[in-house]
């Protein structure tokens, strides 16, 4: 017994089976995560190796280039490139794609063995790091406080960082901007002097009197006593009074030398959030969880947490990751539910049934639920992919059911009673229903065996959209049979309602009146054939002549998110102070300039060490960065692109600024951030390739960039101390001892920990800041000898100012720099690329260097490639599909016309709206060679009918253009229109796959308009020449003597 | 006795079975699924592409009273549904 059979003979089987689907798919949608984009695993590894001492040169040569040289050799190695710099090498190795990241760090390791012995002896271990995009911060919060500051640290530490962590899938948070609390001991380096005593016999002094200690235990009488000598500092009074030395028989204490300060650190990172001070909230997830659920767990938290702080402390949100995402999806689901209102419209429109249209439109929410089982029992997201295929989808899961529909109607109409009507026609329908649906099978199942970027991106697609295509034709050829037999009556006239009459009288009128205007069309066409077929050649060649050079590429659009993350450097050496006067000044001035902006933080200074977000970027007491949220692009006129833009030029003005980087979006390159044009130069020699990068981009700059980033840093200026060795060894010192002593007065020994209420603060002993603000400070300080002499640092050597060279970049095994722009408004990444090439090949660069591009361009053409070679996978596949169907050759050969018009679709429509190539539109147009073909199926299949019914050539194909008219312009405004809420969508986010819905429509449209006329009469010449054939043959036959 | 030899469109199949019952005719032979086309007009019913439908065939043996009723109730089904098709034909033979 057949599907559709048992299905109308079962029908409660059936609509529950097809319930259970739709539960199943309810429930999938309630628990999947969402994200922005498909996970994608880190392709990247970096191993660091110390080698203390060493310069970056030294680095490179014993560290960098051996590394290198072994590591160039694990597989599905896409880039390697060191960064040297001095005592450290860091290789960074980048994968291709796809790689399974945990065997590629196996090999890693496995080399590495082998290399490490002929690394030299000082050198450290290498290490390994993975790193990916779930190490960049989810969540950053911003908090500010008035009265608490300088006990917020602790009230951070205890009532939010505590709380956050303990949030399941919160990998770090940590806490940037508030300085910690410090007991400084601040010495007088004279009184020091006077008295014979040195930092370092201070901090022996408070280490040793800072410490309890058991002394075992004691019997007494009958009892068993612990003794312990409990000395611990309990209060940073107690510290003063410490008894540090004895100056002819009178006691010193620390007070007479020092003065103790319990405050906060003396140089850590500020933060500012809308100008107020305050500190940041550092939120990171775990590996592999979901962003968007874990911002929400900490979004309830947050309320019940702030109620336990102090009054004047408030949190705010300066970054989150997730807003976008949420806002991404809500505004896709929008977008679904307005392509479902439009499918049901034109359903309804040309059928004119409600109950019809139910039994189509029935077909679309089971389907889509049974591709989000998919997703769920993979482990998957809802993101702007997934979400896309459903919006791709909702259009072309009604074609099959339409055609089951339109037969068993027919049926009915002739007077079978629906039941048998129903599976009849159905049996009748279902090997062309499973065609057509092969055929796009044909396009999307081939997209999920593409590897590299590509498959990470449309992996998923191709799966839904080939499970969706899948479940509706099971649909139609159950559920709708089953439907039909039990809803749809022979259709009485007289019965119509008034209201349907008035509606659908004209609308039948206009369809007739389109039939048969297109028939006489036909009629003419098919008698000026050689016409015909030189108009649309013409075409062709024409659109792909003037719009092809026309066309731009890029690699993926960039999104509106709502986020600029800005740095500014000032020189080298700056003064926290002035760092801070201009953060604030550009803080104020553009608060008051764009009213967009909701939150701006910024922070500046050094960060400290165990804060690893904020050591992981470059900081300094020059660097000021600056996170601004402009909230939804839905609310606002301007763009993250155009606000950015003005915030380049503005701090172009700024002539004491040495370097700035506005990166809209918050992120460079990769999926929907800023588009960045990026040139690689190789070269041994330092000067010529900083030469070489100077031009380059000044070249960015003529061609309207404001901004450009050489990715080498200048020489940085330093102090060094410059010691005799000769005069070491008269005083029996080495550089080591010397080395130490000044650190430990400047920067300051940490002598021992200060424990209150089970925290633990350091105590620092320095020269109070007074004495070490001048080189001169630094030459008086005393260094002693071991026999206890106190010689002067300007004994021992000169303090030189000297220039420490940049790091040491290579890229695939040699020295490069890379210059990066923000491509301005207007600009594709291939004019850009263009551009660029032209003034290079122009200007030319100094002798041995060479250029390639970077950055993402490696992806694009590599992305691009592959989809290219898929077209040409699924253009053989839809070929073979329908090769089979026709048992021909020749047909489908004619109905192949279609896909070149289906490009010419898709050139007019991107050259018309100025979107440039993107991977999106890309994967539009490769689907479109998919979905074209279908209408080209439906005419011809037909015309072959008519003939075998014994119509002549003309005849039969104007007849089967005037009665699938109907269908093809239905199943054609489906999917067409189907895609107009992704073409033209506003929304967050739609930036994205705009170019996607665009592609499709405008390739289906054209090709439609052109396969209605073009396809039936290149049908007409080819069956013609087939006859001629058959003709001939016969006659030949015919001329034979007869065998007797 | 009279053969009455039904062809129809397969669409019919459930009436005329009920049209068997009406008359009470309880035995027959039936074959699901057989071509044919017919001598005059209509649509022939092949079960090929282009003439999809299939028709079906049900022979009874019935006294002539039976078969004139049956005959009559079975015209008035073609004529309600003239598209789908359905013919009689009947012989006399032999009761043996």
């Amino acid at each position: 017994m057949s599907l559709f059979s048992s299905a109308v003979k079962k029908p409660i089987t059936t609509a529950l089976m097809f319930v259970a689907i739709a539960i199943f798919g309810i429930f999938s949608f309630i628990t999947l995560p969402i994200d922005l984009f498909p996970h994608i695993e880190g392709n990247t590894i970096m191993v660091m190796t110390s080698y203390a001492g060493a310069s970056a040169s030294d680095i490179e040569n014993n560290i960098s280039k051996p590394i290198e040289n072994t590591l160039n050799s694990v597989s599905y190695l896409k880039h390697i490139s060191s960064a040297s710099r001095e005592n450290v090498s860091v290789v960074t190795l980048e994968f291709q794609y796809g790689r399974d990241i945990d065997v590629a760090t196996n090999d890693v390791r496995d080399k590495l063995e082998m290399i490490k012995t002929a690394l030299p002896d000082g050198a450290g271990n290498p290490v390994i790091f993975k790193f990916s995009s779930d190490d960049i911060p989810i969540l950053i919060l911003s908090v500010t406080a008035k009265e608490s500051m300088p006990g917020l640290y602790k009230i951070m530490d205890e009532k939010i960082v505590n709380e956050l962590a303990r949030v399941n899938g919160v990998g770090s948070v940590s806490v940037s901007g508030i300085p910690k609390r410090e007991i400084m001991v601040l010495c007088d380096p004279y009184k020091l002097d006077a008295y014979n005593l040195t930092i370092e016999s201070i901090s022996s002094t408070i280490s040793s009197e800072n410490r309890n200690i058991p002394a075992g235990s004691i019997e007494v009488g009958s009892n068993t006593f612990s003794m312990r000598v409990q000395k611990e500092f309990t209060g940073s009074k107690e510290i003063e009074n410490l008894v540090v030395g004895s100056y002819n028989g009178a006691n010193i204490y620390l007070k007479d030398v020092a003065r103790v300060v319990d405050g906060l650190q003396e140089r850590s990172q500020e933060s500012y959030t809308n100008g107020e001070i305050g500190g940041m909230i550092i939120v990171q997830k775990q590996t592999g969880e979901n962003s968007v659920r874990i911002v929400r767990k900490v979004n309830q938290l947050l309320p019940s947490l702030e109620k336990q702080l102090p009054s004047d402390i408030k949190l705010g949100v300066i970054v989150d990751t997730t807003e976008n995402i949420t806002r991404t999806i809500g505004s896709l689901e929008k977008t679904i539910l307005i392509t479902l209102f439009i499918v049901m419209l034109v359903v309804f429109f040309f059928l004119g049934r409600w109950r019809a249209t139910i039994i189509i439109l029935i077909t679309i929410p089971i389907s889509l639920l049974a591709s989000l089982i998919y997703l769920y029992a993979t482990g998957n997201t809802l993101n702007m992919i997934s979400m896309s295929s459903l919006s791709i989808a909702i259009g072309m899961v009604v074609d099959a059911a339409i055609v089951v529909l339109e037969n068993i109607t027919s049926h009915i109409d002739r007077g079978s009673n629906p039941k048998q009507a129903a599976v009849y026609a159905t049996n009748e329908v279902a090997m062309a229903v499973i065609a057509s649906s092969l055929t796009t099978l044909a396009v999307f199942l081939p997209m999920t065996l593409v590897g590299g970027l590509a498959g990470i991106m449309f992996r998923q697609l191709g799966w839904m959209v080939s499970i969706v295509i899948t479940v509706s034709t099971l649909c139609a050829l159950a559920l709708t049979p089953m439907m039909c037999s039990t809803m749809l009556r022979a259709q009485n006239k007289d019965k119509d309602t008034k209201w349907h009459k008035a509606i659908f009288t004209p609308i039948n009128k206009f369809l007739d009146g389109l039939s048969s205007f297109y028939a006489r069309l036909l009629d003419k066409s098919l008698r000026h054939k050689r016409v015909v077929v030189l108009i649309a050649a013409l075409t062709l060649i024409g659109v792909f002549a003037v719009c092809g050079p026309m066309l731009k590429t890029e690699f993926v659009p960039e999104q509106d998110n709502g986020r600029i993350s800005v740095t500014v450097q000032l020189p080298v050496g700056t003064r926290q102070e002035i760092t801070r006067d201009l953060a604030l000044e550009l803080d104020k001035r553009w608060r008051a300039e764009f009213p967009e902006i909701i939150r701006l933080g910024l922070s500046e200074g050094s960060a400290d060490s165990d804060n690893l977000f904020a050591s992981m970027r470059s900081n300094g007491s020059h660097i000021i960065s600056m996170n601004i949220n402009l909230g939804s692009m839905e609310n606002r006129k301007r763009s993250i692109k155009e606000i950015s833009s003005i915030m380049m030029s503005e701090l172009a003005e700024y002539n004491q600024i040495k370097r700035f980087n506005v990166i809209a979006g918050g992120q460079q390159g990769g999926m929907g951030g800023q588009a960045t044009c990026q040139v690689d130069l190789y070269g041994y020699d330092f000067n010529a390739t900083d030469e070489a990068a100077a031009k380059i981009s000044e070249m960015f700059k003529e061609l309207g960039v404001k901004q450009t980033v050489i990715s080498r840093d200048d020489y940085v200026p330093e102090y060094q101390v410059d010691l005799d060795r000769e005069k070491l060894a008269l005083y029996g010192l080495n550089t080591a001892t010397v080395a130490t002593f000044l650190r430990n007065r400047i920067n300051g020994a940490i002598a021992s920990e200060y424990r209150e209420s089970g925290d633990e603060y350091d105590i620092r002993v320095r020269y109070a800041p007074e004495y070490r603000q001048s080189l001169k400070d630094v030459e008086n300080i005393t260094v002693y000898s071991s026999t206890g002499q106190a010689i002067k640092l300007r004994e021992l050597g000169t303090i030189v100012e000297s220039m420490t060279p940049p790091t040491i970049q290579r890229k695939d095994r040699e020295r490069f720099v890379s210059v990066s722009a923000p491509l301005p408004e207007g600009m594709a990444t291939s004019d850009m690329n263009e551009a660029i090439t032209a003034k290079i090949e122009e200007a030319g660069l100094p002798a041995g260097v060479s250029w390639k591009f970077g950055g993402t361009y490696d992806d694009q053409v590599q992305t691009f490639q592959t989809l290219g070679l898929l077209m040409v996978l699924i253009v053989i596949l839809v070929f073979i599909v329908m090769a089979a169907q026709f048992e021909s050759l020749t047909y489908p050969f004619v109905i192949m016309f279609a896909v070149p018009f289906a490009f010419v679709g898709v050139l007019i429509g991107l050259t018309l709206t100025g979107t440039p190539m993107s991977i999106m539109a890309m994967v539009g147009a490769v689907m479109t060679v998919g979905i074209v073909v279908n209408n080209g199926i439906v005419l011809v299949d037909y015309a072959n009918l008519n003939r075998e019914r014994g119509m002549g050539i003309i005849r039969a194909v104007v007849d089967s253009g005037r009665s699938r008219l109907r269908p093809v312009l239905m199943t054609t405004l489906t999917t067409v229109l189907g895609m107009l809420p992704l073409a033209l969508g506003r929304g967050e986010g739609s930036e994205v796959w705009r170019g996607m819905g665009m592609t499709v429509a405008w390739g289906l449209s054209i090709s439609t308009l052109v396969t209605l006329v073009f396809v039936p009469v290149l049908y007409t010449l080819f069956a013609g020449f087939g006859l001629l054939r058959k003709r001939r043959k016969a006659g030949k036959a015919a001329a034979l003597p007869k065998k007797v | 006795m009279k053969a009455v030899f039904i062809t129809y469109n397969e669409a019919h199949s459930d009436s005329v079975l009920e049209a068997l019952d009406k008359c009470f005719i309880r035995g027959f032979t039936r074959w699901e699924q057989v071509e044919g086309r017919g001598s005059r007009s209509g649509e022939p019913h092949l079960g090929s592409h282009a003439w999809p439908t299939m028709n079906a065939a049900t022979i009874t043996f019935v006294d002539e009273d039976a078969a004139a009723r049956l005959k009559k109730y079975l015209k008035e089904l073609d004529e309600q549904k003239p598209q789908l098709g359905l013919r009689i034909f009947t012989w006399t033979i032999d009761n043996d």
